[in-house]
């Protein structure tokens, strides 16, 4: 069946501002999308003591970043399906990888992959997306996390998508006492690529690790709201962005810290930095700190701007043109997070595409 | 054994609670409809533009929607607010021949000693109107024209100016509350400080809302010549009552080339006061606003000030603080477009919330496309003394263009235990360190304000520092 993707206020910001902004939501469409089981083996391996689970998903009402109409639309055109489980005090040597490729014969893909940690366990899942050929593509993603006590789960999610591609990745997070979630993205490819990620630091002690780099050269669109709630005491989040827009692209970065009252002696910590190239570029950032408890600590950083003149010019004293020097600066402000991704072949992956990206542009803006 | 805290008590509010009796000599019904407004009309001798103006207005204010963000505006019904009340009074140049009840609400707020020690002049205006205007026969000589609006309006020389210029800024279309004030307005001040004049000492609007039930909507126009340096002062409060009151101004400030303008602002309305006041600067090449604001009183507040960097080179710098208690939404914060290459913008704010009181900092900085050079820098600060009150930060930046620096830092939570353990190993006792920090928290904004004023909002923020915080 044909049909046509119209979510309406999506990656929603938890507490509005001026309409005249913008930023309150976003609404997405795609025409024309037909949804099939999808007919790859996304999964390579299991490593001992992770099973494919028949358990449900132990918060069924967990929310998500990009909301309710983003999880109704992937549950209703689902095309893939998977609940992993890691068992109490398992710590997964291996990760699972989860390597999707849309392409002639799957050129939609709507995955709701749900990952439970038992208590004291610790589970690395890589999801990564690709593309081959160069024909409109659809992915929708769900992926709710679920890490009991003092267990830890590790996300990776890579986005290496064709130009033509609409994509969003939809994740929910819930973290009892002691628990760890750990997510990395990379939102590097797509034409529009939506992001949303929201996490109940519920437990005692709990917390959350964020780090994303985005990537917008021609006309990409990239959007991101990710929301860290402290309802436990002594929870912490830190959620760090950073990523380069070029020529025409623009991006829409939502962060917000949510202190609930109760959540004693917990921080927070939200950084962003932002190199802009080009002079019609767009760069929108809403970085919310809302605060219910006097003991905590929250803090908001963010940088926007030109690379500095200073370095620059050192780079190019050592004999590269400017465009060489932007492209290796580029280059090296990912480096951190892609060095984390514990996939060598998907770590190589990355920075390929990006290399690729970047090798082919003869200017910046 | 109970830890005990330090206490910021409330704003004593004494000398702004008292009361006089209602003695007007015109009032309108309570609501508003399109023979209301033409009654304010009649009532003002409105020329036909304003008029018109009104009605438009009105009927724009009926089409528009409240706010879907912010505070709650549940308990403010229009249909009881009285929108014109006029004092039984003209206006007086001499303070002697202000009646006796009006001119002792203006004395116990200190409005005759301010300017008797530094100001340059003073307009107070009582409910819906301007009530005393005096301005020093040396600033006349400069050819500065401070005035009331209503003069200004009918004025052969400025009236012209006042039509090019009234709500161009700050249009009806705006928002709702704006549109309201266009049809309802009266009062509030006029000033015109001609090309390179320096002011040397401020100008000062005192605004005192008496009535129970009304609405307050004074408009503030200032017009800045090229090079020319003003500071002005406006303070506002309103005795206590059990309805709810509405102050919806307006203030468009036009700041030439070179120009340099302070505008300060105490406010320290009721608690039963939705303040939903509407500011803007107009900024040209090489120009300067400075905002210094001190929210503490109303029930409901929402006051972002807004300047729009037209001009290359030209700068804006926010000051703000906001104190908001028990019963209290105060919603502050600020707005700056970036319009014009190489401008420069930085907000500075602090909030402090108790007893259940909400504070929420919402700003936005735009620069737009051809604005290429520019540079901003915010920082906001917000601290919480207890576990039942509200503090939210919501900053929005859009950048149209790569050649900028902008910077962010927001900062949440109790004081910090490294800062006290700071200052306790170079002697300080304790309670002491606290009390110096509380303290100094406010200290940028009183510093930035007249010290008649500093230390009036020291005495809105009194510190009584017994055991810990937190």
């Amino acid at each position: 069946m044909i049909m046509d993707l119209a979510l309406k206020q999506i990656n929603t910001l938890p507490t509005p501002t001026w309409n005249r902004l913008g930023i309150n939501y976003r609404n997405l469409e795609t025409k024309d999308l037909s949804f099939a089981p999808y007919s790859g083996e996304p999964l390579s391996a299991l490593p001992d003591g992770v099973s494919v689970s028949v358990l449900p998903f132990p918060k069924p009402e967990l929310e998500t970043g990009m909301g309710e109409s983003a999880e109704d639309f992937v549950r209703s055109n689902q095309t893939y399906g998977l609940s992993l489980r890691v068992a109490a005090g398992v710590k997964a040597s291996e990760p699972v990888k989860l390597d999707f490729c849309l392409n002639g014969e799957n050129p939609t893909l709507a995955d709701a992959v749900d990952i439970t940690a038992e208590e004291n366990s610790e589970l690395t899942v890589v999801m990564s997306y690709r593309s081959e050929g160069d024909f409109a593509q659809f992915h929708g993603g769900l992926t709710r996390l679920y890490a009991a006590k003092g267990a830890v789960i590790h996300l990776v999610q890579v986005q290496l998508l064709g130009e033509s591609c609409t994509h969003f990745d939809n994740v929910g997070a819930f973290a009892e006492e002691g628990g760890k979630i750990d997510v990395i993205q990379a939102e590097v490819g797509g034409k529009t690529a939506l992001s949303g990620v929201k996490t109940r630091l519920d437990g005692e002690k709990s917390s959350l690790v964020m780090d994303t780099i985005y990537f917008g050269d021609g006309s990409r669109s990239i959007d991101m709201n990710y929301v860290a709630e402290h309802y436990g005491r002594k929870t912490n989040s830190e959620i760090h962005v950073t990523g380069a827009l070029l020529h025409e692209s623009e991006k829409t970065f939502r962060g917000t810290i949510d202190f609930k009252r109760g959540s004693k002696r917990a921080v927070g910590h939200e950084s962003e930095y932002n190199l802009l190239f080009s002079p019609k570029v767009r760069n929108k950032t809403a970085p919310l700190i809302l605060c219910a408890e006097e003991d905590v600590d929250g803090r908001h950083g963010a940088s926007t701007g030109k690379i500095g003149e200073n370095t620059l010019f050192y780079l190019m004293s050592r004999g590269l043109s400017e465009l060489e020097a932007k492209k290796l600066l580029i280059e090296a402000q990912f480096r951190p997070v892609t060095d984390r991704i514990p996939d060598e072949s998907l770590r190589t992956a990355v920075m390929e595409y990006v290399q690729g990206r970047l090798s082919g542009l003869e200017s910046m803006g | 054994m109970e830890r005990k805290k330090a206490a910021v008590q409330d704003i004593d509010r004494t000398i702004y609670d008292i009361k006089d009796k209602v003695n007007a000599a015109y009032q309108v019904e309570g609501g508003l409809t399109p023979e209301i407004v033409s009654e304010i009309s009649d009532q003002k001798n409105d020329p036909d533009w304003m008029r018109e103006f009104r009605q438009k207005s009105l009927k724009i204010y009926n089409s528009m929607e409240n706010p879907n963000w912010g505070p709650s505006l549940e308990g403010l019904n229009m249909d009881n607010i009285v929108t014109y009340i006029r004092p039984n009074t003209p206006m007086r140049g001499n303070w002697a021949q202000v009646p006796e009840d009006i001119k002792n609400t203006f004395e116990r707020l200190g409005i005759p000693q301010a300017e008797q020690k530094s100001l340059a002049g003073v307009g107070a205006q009582y409910d819906s109107e301007v009530v005393y205007h005096n301005v020093r026969e040396e600033v006349k000589r400069q050819g500065v024209v401070y005035t009331d609006m209503e003069s200004a309006i009918h004025d052969p020389t400025y009236g012209p100016m006042v039509r090019e210029h009234f709500m161009k800024l700050v249009p009806p279309t705006d928002h709702k509350f704006v549109a309201l004030h266009g049809a309802v307005w009266s009062g509030g001040s006029f000033v015109y400080v001609p090309p390179h004049v320096k002011v040397e000492i401020p100008l000062q609007s005192y605004f005192r809302l008496n009535a129970p039930g009304a609405g307050q909507f004074e408009h503030t126009l200032i017009i800045l010549g090229e090079g020319a340096d003003l500071h002005f002062i406006e303070g506002c409060s309103a005795p206590k009552y059990n309805v709810a009151n509405l102050h919806a101004g307006c203030v468009e400030l036009y700041v030439a080339k070179n120009a340099r303008l302070r505008y300060s602002t105490i406010e320290n309305w009721s608690k039963n006061m939705y303040n939903l006041n509407t500011k803007r600067a107009l900024v040209e090449e090489g120009g300067t606003i400075e905002w210094v604001s001190g929210s503490f009183g109303s029930h409901v507040s929402y006051l972002y000030p807004m300047s729009i960097l037209k001009g290359e080179n030209s700068r804006m710098e926010f000051t703000g603080i906001t104190f908001a208690g028990k019963g209290q939404n105060l919603d502050t914060g600020a707005k700056v477009v970036h319009a014009a290459p190489h401008t420069y913008s930085n907000i500075n704010t602090k909030s402090i919330s108790k007893d259940g009181g909400v504070c929420t900092y919402r700003s936005s900085v735009e620069v737009l496309p051809q604005a290429y050079g520019c540079r901003s820098a915010v920082n906001c600060e917000s601290l919480m003394l207890d576990d039942i009150s509200r503090s939210d930060t919501i900053p929005v930046m859009d950048i149209r263009n790569d050649d900028v620096e902008i910077g962010h830092e927001a900062k949440i939570g109790r004081i910090s235990d490294e800062a006290i353990f700071y200052l306790m190993s170079r002697g300080i006792s304790e309670e002491d360190a606290k009390a110096m920090i509380v303290t100094g928290f406010a200290e940028p904004i009183a510093k930035e304000l007249p010290v008649e004023y500093a230390v009036e909002m020291n005495n809105l923020i009194k510190l009584e520092m017994e055991g810990a915080i937190g």
